[in-house]
């Protein structure tokens, strides 16, 4: 398994190489032979006697990350699906994608999504599954911007990134708390710890996380708003990732993880509250669309929504109308997008508007057409795949306990949807291959699809008719392992076409054909109903309006405070550090004050402090250069006095030293810096800084005061005392704390000094170097 | 062997010493520069083997037994530091000539580069408080050197800035070790760890650690503390503001981690708590940052706001995984840093502007690069299997662990407008017309792309090869949360 | 007389920082001095005052004042200097190459 989860990629890499030979082989013939050899390959696990497989590999044991692989009835439904639909869709590709077209690219993307996509139903590990998740985020991503060159393209690929990445780092959140839960990091032993998860407090938000990763990336409701804009991809991508594959790892999310949550009430409701709602809007936005593949993308969704739905129903029979829905949707989606590719291709256009009579020019596209709009429709042939699993989707909303409102509601929301479904899929036949030709209005001159581009819309057809004609012969080696896979149920469905006339699924298919019909015939009229709803607040509005308002909020948030004054910052910052100080002494019982072991005070002492408080706060007043020089001089030489009587004959002395150096540099430099002006502040700023001065020169003392208060240990100075000329052969024990005991802090402090006048020499010469200039 | 602690601070300083005489000589520089980061890099590398086969290593300076003398404590967390912070100035010394200093070079780019790795490496190393200041002012005043390097006007007056706002720091750094040593006595890291557990961390000392944390926090540019940090960083050439981005705020925040784990670690209701506060306001305001503007550089500025968040929210929450988070975010944010910093100082080199508005199309010429930002964007958000993740992973986990269900609600969205606000570079500057900037001259890359990709593929092997250096990790952090250890291993009681 | 040293480097603070608000690039430079002053008063007060003897070995003297905190001014002084040099020939490189001397006129603008 974990080679056919790698071998995509790793043929990706030779994918740069192969395509210079796009000249004489069209890059996807290579491509090609992957996904169909792990169909081939997987095909062989098909049959009744199925038993789940498992592979594992250590990675990152220390953090429970491991290639653990697990291949049960689930994923092996999904692995067919990415690996079947994944060859049709590269086989349709070779004649989609013109040579001149940057293969390398496309099949680079497509191949690295087919890693990912099929890590994704495989792992067992949620680490390794979350690390998939993303990656099929990301190749998406690459695809939908295939053709960056359009706007259209890079708005959609941002779009779709941002909301299933949202989505996946959800996923993500939930994962780390089942795992901080469970302590495993195994789905399967999850599963096999159900207590445990269902009596966590956190299993609200577990389930809500999860569900986040899964509506956004199944393209639920209200997150549905990706999926059209991802239309712009090239159509095999559409075909293949926009709706049968990817948009369908929610669906398998929520499958997988079904074993756990479906006991829990609140699973059933948002679900297949969400699934219904789902269904209904998509397929009632598809009916306005006028764009080929819009109108795919609009049920899609709605599709994806009625799964959805059935899986949150959590009954036998509605888990296993879901995967059977899961397998037929992928081939009538599939084949129709496929179509609309065609149609595109041989036209020129996809608006539904301007097509019309193309049966006569394209004779085969438009009976591979019928079949595939009908199945979807689910109009009730014996032959049309789509009729089985809708009337299975009714049947299990009927047979929902009919206690609540919502179990109520959920038949007739069901009808609704499919009433919609009906008219778009009616509409989408017959507005592209009946009716009035407008030749003149298309780009091109329509003509057949070569064979090649056929042949896959052919093999999904007749696999819709196929299922259609033996719809039970798929059930027992493989839909209902699948089935099992997601609530244990090993009882076997059978389905069958005829229900006779009482029964009421059948009676609601009845009423979806003829009002569909009707509805369809008089479409023209309702026009103006399709148009009422979403009106202005559309969800794709407000996703806009959110990437608008990021930027211009976030711009003028930051440039609020971000003003590039020096006073704003240095006010913000001290500010800050000033009410935390204050607010941390006064919750600790911080400050204290004790009056033993205080020197005591002479007379000589109080007035050099006075001087040099009048003289500092003499810098405020002055308004002279080399006043203000001189008074700051003074509080330099103050303190060189201090330290002469606080008995520091050394830093005094170098006080003194570079007191003077510093008093004719700054002479220097204010000579050349023009005159202090008085100050121009409001009274209100001033009022300001001097809170914040005082303040902050206020928790100075107090903490200064409290530190004096608090002396618990003997200072390491005596050792210094005891040692200087003992060990360190000196008297001066400044000194040889300076020299020896301490000489690394002395080092570096020449080396500051050094740096400085590297610096300055540097500024210097760069003057003249200008001036020179 | 304990001798070995001293080298990675002797040998830069060394270095830079003989840079200084090479000045004139630009290409005798260069290649010296690339020489000595090497061996630099080299001793390293054999420090952190040692480290971690056989222990912490103690050096007491001059033999002045601790805590008297100054200690120098190389431990797993400093060794992987000096480790990492060698590896980014082995890129930045290949990056450098090609880096269109032009003439800067002879204005002692070299001496002040070693210089800022003596300083970075002195502090991660150093085990007495006052010798820390005295590395950070190594590092700060080689910084200052860096950043009015050749300046013109724009640069001058942001370095004045940025020079203000960390001088008002390092005096409040050393106020508060003064308190410090009123309280207890010492300088030593250790005995002051020792003599604060002690009494209970009682009284004023609580507030003592709150303005110590604010001196770090400016340094470490934390919310709402950070004012000065997005335009000073990038003003400065790009090889200037990788260095800054990868070392300066890491400088900081390991001060913060260090002193956070070892001596404040009594009263965690009012400081860590705090920090959990901190680092949601610092990933929401430095993303929202990141998010205001179209100038590339100021993007990948205001990014390092979110990652230091990140860092100091394993430190707030103080758990196994909280703190192994830390510091494995810590390492890959230095290096992913480094990068995204080069990498746009390439393609404003390219484009002739760092407007993101101006750009477009952007891949027909510079396919590769175009590449590497895409990566890098995605490591930086921390999605899976590059390292960024990993580092994610086990803080979210902490955080969880401690019942923090905003933060890591916050962390998570943080992620995708941290994804957001770099592939936006991406899509309006690589993507688009291939005409859009037809007229622009190509120009090379030569020689740039190189040290960008090995610091890239590091990131990658971080992620991918977790299981390689995760234990290391872990046990790094296992042994800062029992400071005892740390405490014993020096006083060697 | 520690009280009073404590109080004395607390008005200290509150000047320098007063200076450093001022839009002026010189009050802002004597603002940064007048911080390097407080702190060291604040280092040396932090030390005891007045416990002894200057610390200088002399027979027959038992008692001296607390040499470490002396050794961690010296430290700082030079640094600070160091600092302060920097500063002057920057505030003055600056003052030239913008043509001001207000903080409040070297604000800047995004695209630079």
């Amino acid at each position: 398994m974990i080679l056919a989860v790698l071998v995509p990629l790793l043929i990706a890499c030779f994918i740069p190489a192969l395509s210079k030979l796009k000249a004489k082989i069209h890059t996807g013939i290579f491509v090609f032979f992957v996904p169909f050899i792990i169909f081939l390959y997987f095909v062989q696990f098909v049959g009744n006697d199925f038993s789940p497989q498992i592979e594992q590999y250590s990675w990152i044991p220390s953090l429970g990350i491991n290639l653990d692989f697990y291949l049960d009835g689930l994923s092996l439904l999904f692995v067919l699906l990415i690996s079947g639909i994944g060859s049709l869709v590269v086989l349709y590709s070779i004649y989609y994608l013109h040579k001149s077209e940057r293969l390398g690219h496309f099949y680079v993307y497509l191949l690295m999504f087919m890693s990912a996509m099929l890590g994704v139903v495989l792992s067992d590990n949620i680490f390794v599954l979350y690390t998939f998740w993303e990656l099929t985020s990301i190749s998406s991503f690459l695809l939908i911007g295939y053709w960056h060159f359009k706007e259209r393209s890079r708005y959609g690929a941002l779009k779709s990134m941002l909301i299933t990445v949202f989505g996946g780092l959800s996923m993500l959140g939930g994962f780390i708390l089942l795992y901080v839960v469970t302590g495993t990091t195994s789905i399967q032993e999850m599963i096999s710890q159900v207590d445990v998860i269902l009596d966590s407090n956190y299993l609200p938000l577990i389930l809500g996380f999860i569900l986040l990763g899964a509506f956004t990336k199944s393209a639920q409701f209200p997150f549905h708003i990706w999926l059209p804009d991802a239309m712009e991809a090239p159509t095999p991508v559409s075909a293949y990732l926009h709706s049968a594959t990817m948009v369908k790892a929610g669906i398998f999310l929520i499958a997988r993880f079904s074993p756990i949550f479906s006991s829990y009430e609140w699973f059933f409701l948002i679900v297949s509250i969400v699934g219904i709602i789902t269904l209904c809007w998509g397929s009632y936005m598809s009916v306005r669309q006028t764009d080929l593949k819009a109108i795919l993308a609009f049920s899609t969704i709605s599709q994806l929504g009625m799964i959805m739905a059935m899986l949150g129903f959590g009954t036998t029979i509605a888990v296993f109308a879901a995967v059977f829905h899961i397998l037929n949707h992928a081939t009538f989606k599939g084949s129709l997008f496929m179509i609309a590719g065609i149609v595109d291709h041989e036209t020129g256009t996809r608006d539904i508007r301007k097509l019309g009579g193309l049966a006569t020019f394209m004779p085969i596209t438009a009976t591979l057409a019928i079949f595939a709009t009908f199945s979807m429709a689910g109009v009730p042939l014996p032959f049309l795949n789509g009729f089985y699993s809708k009337e299975l989707f009714f049947d299990a909303g009927i047979q929902l306990d009919n206690s609540g409102f919502w179990s109520q509601a959920i038949p007739y929301l069901a009808v609704l949807g499919s009433i919609f479904t009906f008219v778009y899929s009616m509409y989408l036949f017959f507005g592209t291959f009946t009716g009035k030709k407008h030749l003149e209005q298309l780009p091109k001159k329509p003509h057949e699809a070569p064979f090649g581009m056929l042949v896959s819309p052919i093999i999904l057809v007749l696999g819709v008719i196929l299922i259609g004609l033996l719809p039970n012969m798929a059930n027992a080696p493989f839909l209902q392992h699948a089935a099992e896979a997601i609530n244990g149920d090993t009882e076997f469905y059978k389905v069958k076409f005829w229900h006779g006339w009482d029964s009421p699924a059948f009676r609601m298919s009845l009423v979806v054909v003829t009002l569909g019909i009707i509805l369809f015939v008089t479409r023209k009229r309702w026009q103006a109903v399709y148009q009422v709803l979403p009106g202005k607040a559309s969800f794709n509005k407000v996703y806009d309006a959110i990437v608008a308002n990021m930027d211009s909020v976030s711009r003028s948030v930051t440039n609020f405070y971000m003003t590039g004054s020096l006073k704003t910052y240095m006010s913000l910052i001290l500010g800050t550090t000033l009410v935390v100080s204050f607010f941390v002494m006064f919750v600790s019982n911080g400050f204290t004050v004790s009056t033993d072991q205080l020197a005591d005070i002479s007379f000589i002492e109080i007035a050099v402090v006075l001087i040099m408080i009048i003289a500092a706060i003499g810098t405020i007043y002055m308004n002279h250069n080399v006043a203000a020089v001189l008074v700051l001089g003074v509080v330099g030489f103050g303190v060189a006095i201090l330290f002469v009587i606080y008995r520091a004959p050394d830093i005094a002395l170098t006080q003194l030293v570079i007191e003077t150096v510093s008093v004719a540099l700054f002479l220097l430099c204010f000579y050349h810096l023009p005159k202090l002006r008085k100050s121009t502040d409001s009274a209100k700023t001033k009022t300001m800084n001097a809170i914040i001065s005082i303040g902050f020169g206020a928790l100075i003392t107090m903490v200064a005061i409290s530190a004096h208060s608090s002396r618990w240990f003997e200072s390491i100075s005596d050792y210094f005392v005891e040692n200087s000329y003992k060990l360190g052969g000196g008297d001066n024990i400044v000194n040889v704390i300076l020299v020896d005991m301490r000489g690394l802090d002395t080092l570096f402090e020449i080396a500051v000094l050094g740096i400085a006048a590297l610096a300055i020499f540097g500024l210097i010469k760069n003057k003249k170097n200008k001036e020179a200039e | 062997m304990s001798n070995l602690a001293v080298l990675p601070i002797i040998i830069p300083l060394i270095s830079a010493v003989i840079l200084i005489f090479f000045n004139q000589k630009v290409k005798v520089s260069r290649a010296l520069s690339k020489l000595f980061s090497l061996i630099s890099l080299g001793t390293s590398s054999y420090i952190t083997w040692y480290v971690f086969t056989n222990g912490t290593i103690i050096l007491e300076t001059g033999d002045w037994l601790a805590p008297y003398g100054i200690i120098l404590v190389m431990d797993g967390l400093a060794a992987i530091l000096v480790l990492t912070t060698n590896i980014i100035a082995v890129a930045c010394a290949f990056y450098a000539p090609n880096a269109g200093l032009e003439k800067r070079e002879t204005f002692y780019f070299y001496p002040f580069f070693f210089f800022l790795i003596t300083g970075v490496s002195g502090a991660f190393i150093t085990g007495d408080l006052f010798n820390l200041f005295v590395f950070f002012e190594v590092l700060l005043m080689a910084s200052y050197g860096l950043i009015v390097l050749g300046g013109g006007k724009v640069q001058l007056r942001e370095s004045l800035k940025y020079l203000l706002i960390n001088l008002f720091s390092s005096m409040l750094f050393v106020t508060a070790v003064a308190f410090l040593y009123a309280v207890v006595g010492t300088v030593n890291m250790a005995q002051i760890a020792q003599r604060v557990q002690e009494v209970e961390q009682q009284g004023i000392l609580t507030t003592i650690g709150i303005l110590l944390f604010f001196v770090f926090a400016t340094k470490a540019a934390l919310f709402p503390l950070y004012y000065w940090l997005p335009k000073s960083y990038i003003v400065p050439n790009p090889v200037i503001s990788a260095l800054f981005g990868a070392l300066l705020t890491k400088v900081g925040i390991y001060s913060i981690l260090r002193v956070f784990t070892l001596i404040f670690v009594h009263k965690t209701d009012m400081t860590h708590e705090m920090f959990i506060w901190i680092a949601g306001l610092s990933m929401i305001f430095g993303v929202i940052g990141a998010l205001s503007t179209s100038n590339i550089k100021l993007i990948i500025a205001y990014n390092i706001i979110p990652a230091i968040g990140f860092i100091i929210l394993g430190i707030g929450l103080l758990n196994q995984d909280g703190i192994s988070g830390s510091i494995y975010y810590l390492i890959n944010d230095m290096i992913i840093k480094s990068v995204l910093f080069l990498l746009v100082g390439v393609i404003a080199y390219v484009a002739g502007t760092s407007d993101l508005r101006k750009m477009g199309g952007l891949i027909h010429y510079y396919p590769f690069l175009g590449w590497l930002l895409f990566v890098s964007a995605l490591v930086l958000a921390g999605l899976p299997p590059f390292s960024g993740f990993i580092g994610k992973l086990l803080l979210l986990k902490g955080a969880f662990e401690q019942g923090e269900i905003a933060i890591v609600i916050i962390g998570l969205i943080t992620s995708l407008l941290i994804l957001y606000s770099v592939v936006k570079i991406f899509i309006n500057g690589f993507w688009g017309d291939k005409e859009t900037m037809a007229e622009l001259p190509k120009k090379s890359t030569k020689g740039l792309l190189a040290p960008v990709v090995g610091l890239l593929a590091l990131s990658v092997i971080l992620g991918v090869g977790a299981e390689f250096f995760y234990p290391h990790i872990e046990s790094i952090a296992t042994y800062l949360l029992d400071p005892e250890i740390y405490i014993d291993s020096v006083l060697k009681e | 007389m520690e009280i009073i040293t404590s109080i004395l480097a607390g008005v200290l603070f509150a000047t320098a920082i007063y200076n450093i608000l001022q839009k002026q690039l010189l009050r802002i430079v004597i603002g940064t001095a007048l911080l390097s002053h407080g702190a060291h008063i604040l280092i040396l007060t932090m030390g005891r005052l007045k416990t002894g003897q200057p610390p200088i070995l002399t027979e027959g003297i038992s008692d001296y004042t607390d040499p470490l905190p002396q050794a961690l001014i010296l430290t700082s002084i030079v640094i600070s200097f160091g600092v302060t040099s920097l500063l002057l020939v920057l505030a003055y490189r600056t003052t030239k190459e913008n043509n001001t001397d207000n903080m409040e006129q070297l604000r800047g603008n995004e695209n630079e």
